[in-house]
């Protein structure tokens, strides 16, 4: 009985030194990894493994408006319940994923999902169906990235400054599927003054937004308010995937990279 | 003088008959062959669409998708509009709904997604406009 005790009195006291030490947080993906998002609405029902989608490689290629607005992707995971059939219809992963299209770089994107399957599709399966599987992954983060400016946090990358200098040039137009449209007219940027006393103001950039996004990623879906400071916005709300979290956190640079946003000096 | 008519008339059927029947049945063929023509024409009794149907029915798929991109492509200048403009993009966008409604499958899901994104940024903008 004593040694009961004294085995259960050594777990509890290990577990609290271990908790200590790490606390109940989300452990930090590894830059490569951050910005996946897992697809499950009927991958494993249907006998494969769930879908790991990789932002990084997209977004070195791709803006988000593009898949987002013209392919029609929802902003929340699982949320579009994208189907094989869609794929091979040419909707979906299958706009692009068709076993014909080009792009710079790339002689021919793979099919997304086959009607019959052969012993080489389930190659081709598990470069998206890959949870759980040791698959070697056709472009390497390390290397793609090399070049690019850096950041602290996230993939590590400054995406914002990778466009603007041309390491990476989106692609926001894509025949058959967009439209072809004026050039957006900008807006010049603003600032929100941060409720905490002694906090740097926020200065929103819409051109830094408007590369990726165009109008229609975030209005009204995201911001709703059509008056400035007619919505008040709080970092609770932010850390909890809400109005700029819905991006900053899981895609673009996390929102505990203060002094991105916080940029306007406070006055003395 | 009409008692001698009638009886030439019967003497004439007697005598004629199979000129008589051909002539009537070639006119039956005549009527039936018209009717059959028009009610082909009728959307309802024919299943198999006719070629002008068919291409009736690309024409109008051509249509809304022309009508779509018209409407959307206004949303990236959609803030150099007049609101009276702005007005009219979103009646349209309303009309055009019902038609993508009638497509089937993922492309109705598709465009009924993009339509509505691009509705819900002109009304933004408008709203905007008239809260300024």
């Amino acid at each position: 009985m004593k040694k009961i005790l004294f085995l259960l009195m050594f777990v509890l006291i290990c577990s609290g030194i271990v908790m200590a030490q790490t606390g109940l947080k989300k452990k930090r993906p590894l830059a490569a990894d951050y910005g996946n998002v897992v697809l499950n609405n009927f991958s494993e029902k249907a006998g494969f493994s769930p879908v790991v989608f990789q932002h990084w490689v997209h977004r070195v290629r791709f803006t988000c408006r593009l898949c987002h607005v013209d392919i029609g992707f929802a902003m929340k995971a699982g949320a579009t319940g994208i189907k094989a059939n869609d794929n091979m219809s040419g909707y979906y992963c299958g706009t692009c994923h068709d076993g014909k299209r080009k792009f710079k770089g790339v002689d021919k994107m793979f099919a997304a999902c086959s009607k019959k399957l052969t012993a080489e599709d389930g190659k081709r399966c598990e470069r998206c169906h890959s949870l759980g599987k040791n698959v070697k992954r056709e472009y390497d983060f390390a290397e793609v990235t090399a070049e690019f400016p850096k950041e602290r946090l996230g993939n590590g990358i400054d995406w914002e400054e990778a466009e603007e200098k041309g390491f990476v040039k989106p692609i926001d137009f894509i025949e058959g599927v967009s439209i072809k449209r004026p050039a957006l007219t900008i807006q010049k940027d603003f600032s929100l003054n941060a409720k905490v006393e002694g906090m740097p103001s926020i200065i929103f950039s819409h051109k830094k937004h408007t590369v990726w996004n165009g109008c229609e990623v975030c209005h009204p879906e995201i911001f709703i308010g059509v008056k400035k400071g007619s919505t008040k916005y709080s970092m609770v709300e932010i850390f909890d995937g809400k109005y700029c979290g819905v991006c900053h956190g899981k895609v673009a640079f996390p929102s505990l990279d203060c002094q991105r946003c916080h940029l306007d000096p406070v006055q003395g | 003088m009409a008692g001698l008519l009638i009886r030439h008339a019967r003497e004439e059927r007697r005598v004629k008959p199979f000129r008589t029947s051909g002539k009537s049945v070639r006119n039956t063929l005549g009527i039936i062959t018209i009717a059959l023509s028009m009610l082909a024409g009728m959307p309802v009794l024919s299943n198999a669409m006719t070629p002008t149907a068919a291409a009736a029915a690309v024409q109008d798929q051509d249509d809304w998708k022309k009508e779509f991109e018209d409407i959307c492509s206004r949303t990236g200048d959609s803030l150099s509009l007049s609101s009276g403009e702005l007005k009219v993009l979103v009646d349209r966008c309303d009309a055009l709904k019902p038609r993508i409604e009638k497509l089937d499958g993922t492309q109705k899901k598709v465009y009924l997604n993009r339509l509505q994104k691009c509705r819900d940024l002109l009304a933004f903008v408008l709203e905007s406009m008239a809260g300024k």
